[in-house]
This record gives structure tokens, sequence and C-alpha cells, in this order.
């Protein structure tokens, strides 16, 4: 297939889903399969999309045919390309899932259109080479998921649908701000065209505070100290498949962005840039576990470690050197899993046990110990326990630490771990092994609502177990798609070199 | 790749066991037994090699591109280890069986040892330190998993969380000294480091990696200061800890400083922390043992004394010291697991390990008794059994060890420990079997079945054996084990003999019985002085540091998330400003070569109105009518500001969306209060004004610093390429449409949701709570006249204008101002004051064309068409055009950008539509229930905020 098709349709596909399910607005059934196809034909668009990309190296497509920078130019390169088929791989899980509880009424008001809209940005993201354009899939992601957060909303949504809409405003505001600055001082919008452009500028210091706006615009949406309130403002609120997608995706493409302007754009413009991603990485990694150990509920738990390890994803970009991007890479497509799986699994636990209370749980090991087992899964992996897909990532950055002589964000990191497993102990301990509180439990999962809630969540353990045991091909991506980063040239040439036909 | 079966066989057989729970449990234990069996069986028929002197190795990649294989050596320590592991393991399988209840699910039991079986022997087999660590995390978690089998009681679940996070935290630490270990060695296989010892040694990394190191192993050994898990571990039923916590798991950080010693040891600071560290271990542990009254806590804290003893024998460098070391851990693990499974045979058979409760229990149990009785000698070091030998050995190496100059240190206080070690072992058999029974019991302990007692028996045959004859029993295994530790170094000849002669070894210990009598005549004074001291309560400890980190955490958190959105907002934007700052002053600035405009009066007066209604958005932000009205004044200003820099079509758009946004704010207005609610402090608004004001200057500045100097822009493409390349001379449009097509693209969608989200949002405002509070509220007084004619008539005549003017503004866009976003703005304009004028029932009777559909149906066009471009092999969206000659209309030209045009221009007007739809319905159900009767009891919603534009259905609505 030409490559233009292969980087456009994993946008197109889920555009497609989000404009038919609105037309098909309330007749349900017709929309669940308009989904499943389109996540089915997602996840092999970007498994082909993935193919090409490690067969020809980065690709490039220029869209309405305009030669690069002056039209928008969709890129893949390796990272760009396994985020996507992660994303597809969440979509499939995720609007699995969703069809387990509650369904009805979250379909009645928008369920599937607003997933798809946000598949839909969350891959326009991933693949764009444009910075104007980036933002413009900011947008699409911040609205979906303002909808999807609001969805079915009571009072406790709104509240967080408010706080997670403004804050993330001012957000993409600072990243406008940055890109209209960035405009004004090297007159274009083309990543590849940014990153031959930017040194020649001369104005170093107004590059190095452009640089940081957007760094602060891209921090706040992956939930970095002190950026984060949104985070937990919002995510224990939402239900199970809701708060699953979003963990898996909407922080990481603020990382994704991270990663690629900061790799690709302001390598070397100011100074600063290693130590402000440094101490920033380590704080969110500090701060965010410390939230977890606070709490004791899941999902709030949860969702500050999100935030702890976006700050080991960071610990890869600050140190950049190709084995620390590497180990980013690796990090992020492991936490993806993870963490959206967790959220699934949590749902599961609330079903079986009746809430997201850790103080009103208990004796789920004895009830279910598959529950057990499919729970232990992504948060040994979340704790980066051997030998599971979170060992593999912690130790590609703690090595890339110790080498890239930053040994105290190594340290950092492992002191964080411990307390990572420490929180996963407690929410074990908790739920599983305590007895039972009195009253009455709910009845045990059964029947199509267990095939629905636990089959996402087995297919996404076992790419955990995969990606822990068979780990030399995905170790392989990673680094290559760590030279890619670090490297540079063959970005650019993709992009400006006449890449497409 | 037999070698890594060994590990991988208990490992996968760990799924044998709870397949099986449906048999009898004799069943379960033999499907334990089983691959433990085949697992010894493979490596007794490897041990032949390895007595001869050959290291059988393994290797199979895992990932190679992080320095990990799955690489598996045997050697003389590992062939040791792993036949202590597998062979205990066996018999611990067949005691379990008899040992837990009908009630403990078995077949998890086994499985938990199995998975730790696997993981410990893989630990020891490992040829590759990565691979070793992924092991010893296995360890740790097995070991969590069996601690607290008996998860129904809170002292199993604390011990197993203590020994987890403790052990686990050792394994970090350990990973990251294995990952420095490997750096200065330049390999991460085991045999490689094992060669380049002095490489090691003399590397910078060496200090941070040998207390790293020293981490892992000193926790997982229970070494003070991290001794305290191990008494907590032992809430696991008894055969884990006769297992893991005294024969096997333990011993991990021991074979760790055993396997790396070749490449570790040697230098004075190994020497100093390792021979300390375990000397002081096998002091504290046996003082604490001699005073706790629980059998398995005796042990525990015993097990925590030996561990330091062997820990201090690696760490004096010395080669005879290794060979006691080794023959020690020999020793150790057969008396002291035969300790525990006695003490399990009597908690079993008393339902008490309370040492105060217990006695006499000889002469109801015999075959226990004997059995404890000759453990407990040989672990307090009695002639004629192993444990003697050992000691001695161990008091004739610290007799020679120095410290600081001084011979006598070390080898008095290692006579002190041996003196506590006959004290407490003293008491724990004595307490327990003789004297006086001193409970009743209500049915009298008896002899346990043969299942219980006969691993033990097993386990003592070699303390009297060994005992007796060392040299030909022990002599080899000893002998090869030590070779493989010492590695390169060499060792001196292994002699192991009951008698020596007199050496200070045998004054030493002769001296430790004698002490040791008296000490036990004088137990009394000496608890009491003891209770006198300060002792430290090591979990109370945990507990209190484990709650301090929790509570800090938690005002950490607290602090932190306040939940107040306008300090959050504070922060950001401060934190904003810090980087900012940062990024510009880190670096050099030089100013901009551009020079300044003149400033004319028009763009003054506009920019004094915009800073005025900003400062009076700011003072008046409580009003929300009034910031509606200064929000649209400062999008007029700047729609004004586009014209002024030649946009005309950016103006368009601007103003039209000020006006449909500000009528569906007003619309959503009529539903809140008046007013916002009033914010405290002037303090507070002082500083939140000041932050803005920073931010507002800094942004301010960087503008200035931008657009103060030339640059070379893509918009000249555009400019030059908008007639020849896009088929338009308007460049705006054709940025919009084609150059940058795609974000339109993208925003379109952004609407289209965004119609979707109002939808989510306000379908719940009429179910639940919010639908309560409509029913509640009561609309302020409305217009006589909801729906004057006038508008009436007005709107419905301008209906067809605004639609034609709609039309002609789309097809003119290409090349003049205009297109299908401001064209669908206008439409919707058009069609809302059809809402307005005559009420939403009446013109949603007359909608043909649902919103929802014309979204779908705008996004569907536009993305259909972009693909349409595949069709001709070009990317997506690449747009084409041509002139056609139409009668009447003349020479028209259309472009295929025109159809995504079209597809902006449904999907705009279907999202205003749909917004407007839906507040209206909100607004409907308000207002019918605002005049119902039986809503005045209520108490009076807010007053009405915005004039009425009443959207209510008329009661003459239906009359046209």
């Amino acid at each position: 297939m030409r490559t233009d098709w292969l980087i456009a349709l994993p946008i197109l596909i889920p555009l497609l889903a989000c404009a038919l399910s609105a037309a098909l607005w309330g007749r349900a059934r017709a929309q669940r399969v308009v989904t499943f196809v389109a996540a089915a034909a997602l996840l092999l668009a970007s498994a082909a999309l993935v193919a090409a990309t490690l067969e020809h190296g980065v690709i490039a497509s220029q869209m309405g045919d305009w030669p690069a920078p002056f039209g928008i130019t969709l890129v893949s390169d390796l990272l760009a390309a396994a985020m996507v088929a992660i994303t597809a791989l969440m979509y499939a899980a995720t609007a699995v899932y969703a069809q387990a509880e509650d369904v009805e009424r979250r379909e009645a008001e928008g369920w599937h259109p607003l997933l798809a809209a946000l598949v839909f940005g969350v891959c326009g993201a991933f693949l764009t080479g444009d910075l104007f354009n980036l933002y413009v899939w900011f947008e699409v992601m911040l609205i979906a998921a303002f909808g999807m957060l609001v969805l079915g909303g009571g009072r406790e949504q709104l509240d967080a649908g408010v706080k997670y809409a403004v804050l993330n405003l001012l957000a993409t505001t600072v990243f406008l701000i940055g890109v209209g600055m960035l405009y004004g001082l090297t007159g274009t919008l083309n990543l590849a065209d940014l990153a031959r452009r930017v040194p020649e500028v001369g104005n170093d210091g107004a590059v190095g505070a452009v640089a940081f706006l957007l760094l602060a615009g891209f921090g706040a949406k992956a939930a970095v100290f002190p950026l984060f309130f949104w985070l937990p403002a919002a995510y224990h609120t939402a239900a199970a498949p809701v708060a699953a997608i979003f963990a898996a995706m909407l922080t990481k493409v603020g990382v994704y962005a991270i990663i690629r302007v900061f790799s690709l754009v302001f390598v070397g413009s100011s100074e600063w840039i290693p130590w402000v991603l440094g101490g920033v990485a380590a704080a969110t990694m500090v701060t965010g576990v410390l939230g977890a150990a606070a709490h004791w509920d899941i999902r709030r738990i949860l969702s500050f470690h999100i935030i702890s390890q976006i700050g080991y994803m960071l610990v890869g970009i600050a140190i950049a050197t190709p084995l620390a991007l590497a180990g980013a890479v690796l990090y992020i497509v492991h936490h993806i899993v993870v963490k959206a799986n967790l959220f699934l699994v949590a749902g599961a636990m609330r079903r079986t046990g009746g809430s997201f209370a850790l103080a009103h749980l208990g004796g789920l090991w004895r009830r279910d110990p598959w529950l057990g087992i499919l729970f232990a899964v992504p948060a040994l992996s979340l704790a980066g326990l051997p030998p599971l897909s979170g060992f593999w990532g912690k130790l590609v950055v703690i090595q890339s630490g110790l080498e890239g002589g930053a040994a105290w964000l190594a340290a950092v990191a492992l002191a964080v771990s411990l307390l990572t497993l420490y929180s996963m102990l407690k929410i074990w301990m908790e739920a599983f092994w305590k007895e039972p509180p009195a009253g009455e439990a709910p009845p045990d999962l059964g029947g199509t609502t267990r095939l629905l809630m636990l089959g996402p969540v087995v297919a996404l353990a076992l790419v955990t177990l995969t990606i822990g045991l068979w780990t030399e091909p995905f170790a392989a991506l990673a680094l290559a798609a760590g030279e890619q980063l670090a490297g540079r040239e063959a970005y650019i040439a993709a992009v400006l070199g006449g890449g497409a036909p | 790749m037999t070698l890594a079966l060994i590990a991988l066989i208990p490992l996968l057989g760990a799924c044998l066991p709870p397949l099986t729970t449906r048999s009898s449990r004799t069943v379960t234990a033999w499907a334990a037994a089983a691959p433990t069996l085949l697992a010894l069986l493979i490596l007794a028929a490897q041990a032949p090699a390895v007595f001869g002197g050959e290291v059988v190795r393994t290797s199979a990649e895992w990932v190679p591109r992080i320095g990990l294989s799955f690489s598996f050596m045997l050697d003389g320590l590992g062939l040791f280890f792993a036949g202590l592991i597998l062979g205990i393991g066996l018999l611990i399988i067949a005691y379990a069986r008899h040992y837990l209840g009908r009630r403990d699910p078995i077949g998890r039991f086994y499985a938990y040892l199995l998975l730790f079986q696997g993981a410990m022997v893989g630990i020891v087999l490992s040829d590759n330190i990565l691979l070793l660590v992924v092991f010893w995390e296995l360890t740790s978690l097995s070991s969590f998993l069996l601690i607290g089998y008996w998860n129904h009681l809170p002292e199993g679940r604390q011990g197993a969380r203590m020994a987890l996070v403790v052990t686990g935290g050792g394994g970090l630490a350990l990973l990251a000294g294995m990952l420095l270990l490997g750096q200065a060695a330049g390999s991460h296989e085991l045999s490689e480091i094992l060669a380049r010892g002095e490489e090691v040694r003399a590397s910078p990394l060496y200090m941070p990696a040998l207390l790293l190191v020293l981490l892992g192993a000193f926790t997982k050994s229970a070494q003070f200061p991290f001794h305290f898990w191990l008494p907590h571990a032992m809430a696991a039923p008894t055969p884990v800890s006769a297992y893991l916590h005294s024969a096997t798991m333990v011993k991990a950080g021991v074979f760790l400083l055993a396997r790396l010693w070749p490449a570790l040891a040697g230098t004075d600071a190994w020497f100093v922390l390792v021979s300390l560290t375990g000397l002081a271990t096998m002091l504290v542990g046996a003082w604490i043992a001699l005073f706790k009254d629980d059998l398995k806590a005796i042990l525990a804290y015993s097990t925590v004394s030996h561990l330091g003893m062997m820990t201090m024998l690696l760490g004096f460098n010395t080669g005879i010291a290794v060979i006691a070391a080794v023959f020690h851990i020999l020793n150790h693990a057969t008396f002291k697991a035969a300790l525990f499974m006695s003490a399990g045979i009597v908690d079993h058979e008393t339902h008490t390990r309370d040492i105060r409760k217990l006695g006499g229990l000889y002469w109801l149990m015999p075959v226990t008794g004997t059995l404890a009785l000759i453990a407990g000698a040989s672990m307090a070091g009695v002639p004629l059994l192993n444990g003697f030998l050992s000691k001695e050995m161990m008091l004739d190496a610290a007799a020679e060890a120095t410290l600081a100059g001084n011979g006598w240190v070390v080898a008095t206080l290692a006579t002190l420990a041996a003196l506590l070690s006959v004290a407490y072992s003293a008491r724990f058999v004595f307490g327990t079997f003789f004297g006086r029974p001193r409970t009743a019991f209500e049915h009298p302990p008896h002899e346990p079945p043969p299942g219980l007692w006969l691993p033990v028996a097993v386990l003592v045959v070699p303390v009297v054996a060994i005992g007796l004859l060392p040299g030909p029993l022990a002599g080899p295994i000893v002998e090869m084990t030590a070779a493989a530790v010492a590695g390169p170094a060499g060792l001196p000849p292994v002699k192991l003999t009951l008698w020596h002669g007199i050496t200070p070894a045998l004054v030493m210990s002769v001296a430790a019985f004698a002490g040791a009598a008296l000490l036990l005549l004088l137990i009394h004074h000496v608890e009491r002085a003891r209770l006198r001291l300060w002792r430290p309560e090591a979990k109370a400890m945990f507990d209190a540091t484990v709650a301090a980190a929790v509570a800090g955490a938690r005002r950490l958190s607290g602090g932190l998330h306040t939940g107040s959105l306008p300090r959050d907002l504070g922060v950001i934007v401060l934190a904003i400003l810090a980087v900012g700052l940062a990024g510009f002053l880190g670096a050099t600035h030089a100013p901009g070569a551009r020079e300044v405009q003149p400033t004319g009066i028009p763009a003054l007066a506009a920019w004094v109105i915009l800073v005025a209604a900003c400062a009076g958005l700011a003072v008046a932000h409580r009003n929300r009518l009034l910031t509606l009205i200064l929000t649209s004044v400062v999008g007029l200003i700047v729609s004004l500001a586009f014209l002024q820099f030649s946009a005309p079509d950016l103006a368009m758009t601007q103003i039209s969306v000020e006006v449909v946004t500000t009528i569906l704010l007003l619309l959503a207005l009529n539903l809140l209060p008046k007013t916002t609610p009033a914010e405290p402090g002037t303090a507070r608004k002082l500083r939140d004004g000041a932050i803005a004001a920073a931010a507002g200057l800094g942004a301010a500045a960087l503008a200035f610093a931008a657009m103060t100097r030339d640059f070379e822009t893509i918009s000249t493409y555009h400019i030059e390429q908008s007639k020849p390349g896009g088929g338009g001379t308007n460049v705006v449009n054709v940025i919009l449409v084609d150059f940058r097509g795609f974000d339109t693209f993208g925003e379109i969608i952004v609407l289209g949701i965004a119609a979707l989200a109002i939808h989510a949002l306000l379908a719940t405002a009429l179910r639940g709570a919010a639908a309560r509070r409509l029913d509640a509220m009561r609309m302020g007084e409305v217009s006589g006249d909801a729906h004057p004619l006038m508008l009436v008539v007005a709107t419905r005549v301008l209906l067809p204008l605004a639609l034609t003017l709609a039309a002609y503004i789309f097809l003119r866009g290409h090349n003049q101002p205009g297109g299908g976003f401001i064209a669908g703005l206008i439409a919707a304009i058009a069609l809302i004051m059809q809402y307005m004028a005559s009420g939403h029932a009446w013109a949603a009777a007359r909608a043909r064309l649902q919103p929802l559909t014309m979204i779908g149906a705008g996004v569907l066009i536009a993305g259909l068409t972009g693909m349409g471009s595949w069709a001709f092999g070009r990317p997506f969206l690449t747009s084409t055009f041509g002139y056609f000659h139409l009668p009447i209309a003349g020479e028209v030209e259309l472009a295929s950008a025109m159809a995504f045009d079209l597809g902006v221009f449904l999907t705009v007007v279907g999202a205003v539509v749909l917004a407007l739809s839906h507040i209206a319905r909100v607004e409907q159900r308000a207002e019918r229930s605002g005049h119902a009767p039986e809503d005045a009891a209520l108490p009076p919603g807010p007053p009405t905020a915005a004039p009425r534009i009443g959207l209510r259905t008329p009661a003459y609505g239906r009359e046209d």
C-alpha cells in the first residue's frame, strides 16, 4: 500500500468512525458495529504502518501535496508508529470493556463518536510533523476528553470536567502563544524545518523562552510537576473505561510532544533544558508517588501513579542519549498498556467488591483469584518487578541515568519504584487479602459481563507479559526509535528531502 | 539448556499443584514434589562433572541489547546451594502436607513454594548479574505470598509487606549496584566479572557498586540494622519459616557475598563493612533470641545471629574463613530447618509456641524431643555434632582477625556471641521439652504422625554424621564449594577434623559454655536489667516511619491539591513564568533591528479600548452579563485588528463567531445566577493580579522580541502559489482550505465534538438532581410579548436573504473574503434568529435536517473529498480545480476544495444549531416548571440575568 495512505489511515479511520456514529445517533447497535470495525481496522492499519516504518525508516506524507514546509506534513518514525499501534490497542480494549457496564446510558449520550474523536486526536498528534497542526490535535483531544468526562455526569463529573477544561485550556493557550512566537522568530511551523531554522535565529534568549513555553504547554498536558493539578481533579470521577483510555493516552501525548519537540527542534537551545527537565522529572516522580501514598481510593491511587511515572519518561528525555530516549520509549509503551489495564481491573474490582474505596473492599483473593492474578500482573509491572514490562523500562532508564552522568535521577527513580511497590501492596492487602467488610457483597462477576470486562484485561495482561518475557524485539524497536530520535537527520530528510513521491 | 531447566521446572511446575486441588492433598503434595525431584535429578546428573572441577555453562540470548542473557553456570558454589534448596525443599513439601490444616488452600501453598524454589535456584545458577537480579526479585515476591499465606491474620499481611518492602528495596539497590558493577567490569556475565576482580576493585565505581550490592545482600540476609523484618516474617506457616527463613532465602545474601567474593573482596572497605556488620548482627541477634518467649521468634533471631556469623566470616578476606563460612552454611541449614520443623510440631500439637506455657514435652513426644535435642545441641555447638565443628572454625578465624591493630576485639565479641548462642539453645530445648509441664492441656499432646517428624529425622542424620565424620562426609563438598567461592585466589588445604588439639578456639568454646551456664543461672537478674535498658522495637519504628511518611505524603498532597482552581492557575502561571524567564535569561538576547512603526490614532484608540475592556473585565467580573459584553468588546477589537492587517476573512469570521457565542452565552446566562460568588481577601486579589500582570508583561516582552526582528516566512510561498497552485486569489481562504486544509479539517471536528459535548453535558441537565433544580427555578418576569410580531416577520423575511448571502459568501470564498466557515456561521445566525423570534418548538418542527446528521455528513464530505485524491495517486486532501462554462453564470471555477468547504459549512451549521437547541430545551424545562403552581412553596430561584430572549413556545406558535 502507498505510504501516503498508510500514514493518513490511522487518522481517517477514527474520523470516519466518529462521523458515522454521530450520524447514526440513537442507533446503538449500528454504532457498536462502527466502533468495533474501526478499532479492528485501526489495529490493522497501525500494524501496517509499523511494518512500513521498520522497512523504509522515517516516512512522510505531504497533505494536499504541497511541498514541505509550506503545507502540513504527516510523519511516521518508529516512535510515532509504535504510539499509533498502542493507541489502536487501547481503542479496541476500551471499546469492548465499555460494553460490560452501564452501556446504554453512555451510548445514548454519545460514547461512540466521542471515543472515536479522542482516538482521532491522539493519532493525529502522534503523526503530525507540524507544530500548529499539533495544536489542532490537542484541541480535538481536549474537547473530546471533556465530553467523555461529563458523560452521564453528576455534580462530581461536572466539577472535574470544568477543572479539566479550564486548566487544559490554559495549557493549550500557552502552547499556542509559544507556536505564535516561534513562527514570529523562524517564519515556519514545520517541525523538520524548525529544526533547521531554530539554531539560525540568533536570538537565543527568545528561543529559550519559547522552548520553555512549549515545554510548559506540553508539560501541563503530560501532568508534570507543578502543572498536574487537572489530573487528580478529574480522573477519579470518570467511569472505568473512560479513565482507562485517559490514563493510557492523554498524558502520553504530552510526553510525546515533549520528546518530539525537544529531541528535534530545541536541541541545545538552552543550557537550562536538561536541568529543568531533570528537576521536573524528579519532582514529578516524587510528588506523584507521595500523592498515591496519601490516598485510599483505588482510582485516586492509580491517578497519582500516572503522574509519578510521567517522571520516569522525563528522565529519559532529560538525559537525551539514544539509550535514554529508548528507555523513555519503552517506558511509555509499557506504561500505556499497564495503566489502562489497572483502571480496567479497578472497574472489575468495584463491580465485584462494590466500591473503589479500599476500606470497603476485602477478601477478593479468596473470592476471585483470577481477578487477583489479573490485578497482580499490571500492578507488579507498574512497580517494575521482573520479568514484567515495567522492569525493562525502568532498567533502561536507570542504566542510562548511571551512564549518562545523572546518577541522582537514577537514585530517585529507584526510590520511587519502591514506593510504587508499597502502594500496589496497599491495594493488594486491602482489597484482596483483608477480610471482607461486613454486609452483603455484590454478586460475583459472571457470564457476559465477566467476558466483556476481563477479556480486554487478559489481552492487555498478555501484552505486558509478552513485553516482559519476549523483550528483545521491543527493546530493539525502542533502541532503534531512540537512535532515530537522537539522530534527527532521518526525520529531517524524510520531511524536507522530498520524502513524498 | 539442562541447567536452565533446573530453575525452570519448579517455576513452570508451580502451575501443577493448583490444578490438582480436587484430588486428595497427598496428590497435590506429589504434584509439588515431582518437579522438585525432577530438578534434583537433573542437578545430580551434573554433579560428577562439577566435583571433577568442571564449570558447566549454558547460555541463550534474552535481551542482548541491554546486556541480559539467559545464561547459567554450575560450579561448586551453585551446586552446593542448589542441592540444599532442592533437597530441603523436598522435605518441606512432605512436611507441609501434614502440617497445613484442612481449610488451608494447599494448592496455592505449593504453587508459591515452587515459584520460590525455582527463583532461588535461578539466583544460585545465574551466570548473568541482571538475570540474578530478576530471580532475586522473584524470591522477594514469592516470599511475600508465602509469608502472607494466612492472609486473614493481620500479622501475616503486615509481616509479608514488611519483608517485601525491605528485601524489595534492597533488590533495587542491588539492581543499581549490579549495573555499576557491570559498567566497572565491562560485562554483565558473572564469570567475566569474577575473572576481572582486579579491574573492578581499581575502578572508581567500586565503592558505590560495593555499597549498593551490600545493601541488597544485607537486607535479604537480615543483617543488622535490617534484621527486623525476619522475625515478623515468622507469621508464615512453619514450613515456610523452616524453608525460606532459615535454610534458603535468607542465605541468598550470604550467597551473593560468596558469589562476588573474587570480584569485591580483598579490600579494607570490604573487611570493615562486611565483617563488622556480620559481627554486630551476630551479637544483636543472639542477645535478642535469649529473651524471646515465642519458639519461632527464638529461632528467628538465632537465624539472624547465624547469618551474621557467615557474613562476618566472608568479610575476613581469608581462605580459612571462607571454608568456615561454607561449612557453617551447610550445618546451619540442617540443624536450623530441623529445629523450625520441631517448633512447628510443638505448635501443631499443643497450639502454642509460648515457651512460658510449655515444658516437659519430652515425655509426651519422645521422638520429636530427641530430634530437637540433637539439633539444638548442634546449634549450641556441642561437640560431636556438626554445629560444633563450624563454630570452632569460626572462632579460629575470629582469633586471627585484627581490627584496627587490635587482635582481641573480634575474638572476644565472637566468643560472647557463642556464649549467647549456647544460652538460647539451652533455653529453647530445656524450656520446651524438660522441666515440669506448665499448662494442663485439655487433650494431652502426643507424638505427631511420621509425615511430620520424618523430615526432621532426615535432617538430623547429617547433623550427627557430619559431626562424627566431617572429613569424609562433608570434606569434598566444602572443598569444592569453598574453592568456587575463592575463585582464582585459591585456598589453603581444607582439613575438617574432629580434634584439632588444644587451640585458642577450643579455649574460647569452653569459655562460652561456662559463661552460658553462669548466664542461665543469673537469667532473671539479667532480664530485669535488660528491661531497664532502652530497647528499640524495630516493628514499631518501621511502622512509625511508614506512618510518618504517609502523614507527610498526605500533608504534602493535601497542600498541593487543594481543589481550588484559582490557586492551581496561579501556581501554573508562576511556574511557566519562572521557566520562561530562565530560558530567556539563560542565553544572550540580541535586540531586533527592525524599525518600530509609528502609532496611529486609530490603533491607539483600539488599544485603549482593548485595555479598558480587559481592566473592566477584571473589576466587574462578578456581574456575568457585564462580563459577557466586555468580552465581546475584546472580540470586536480583535476583528478590527484583523481588518487593519488586511485579513478581512478573519475579521468576518471573528465577528460571526462573536455573534453566535454571545447569543448562546446569553441563553445560558438565563439559567445561571446573575453574579458569581464573591472572592475573599484583598491580599489574594492583589497577589493574583500581580501574577497575571507579570505573565502578561512576559508575553508582551516576548512578542516584542519576536516582532522587532525580520524573518523569512513560508507565507511568501503561500501568496505566490495561491492562484497558480491553489486556484484562488484569496490567499487566506486558500490557506484555510488548501495549504493548511488539514488544520481546518481538525478544527471542524473540534466544533462538531463540542456540539456533542454540549449534548452530553445538557442531557444530564434534564435528569435527576439537575432537573429538580431546574424545576425549582423561577424565571424572572418575562416581557409581555415573548415573540413580538415585528421580530417574527422580520426574521422570516431575512431568512432567505441570509441564506442567499451565505451561499454567496460560500461560493466566492476562494477568491474573495468568505468561505465555508463564515458562510456556515451566517446561515447559523439566520437559523438562530428563527428560533429566537418564533420559539424553539416552531423552528424545530420545521427543521428538515437533524443537526447531528449535518455534523456527521459535513465531516464525512470533508473526509471523503480528501480521500478522493488517493484515487489519483496523490496524498490526502490534494486539491484540483478547473474552469467550466455554465449557461447564464458564465465562466465558473470549481475547485475540489469547495467540496471540502461544503463539509466545513455543514459542520458549522450543525454544531451551532445543536448547541442552540440543547440550551433551548433546558430553558423550556425551566420555564414550564417555573410557572407551575406547585413550585410556589420552593425557595425562589436566582433572578435572571439577561434580558429575556424568549425561547418559550408561544401560544400562537402554531398559527401560521
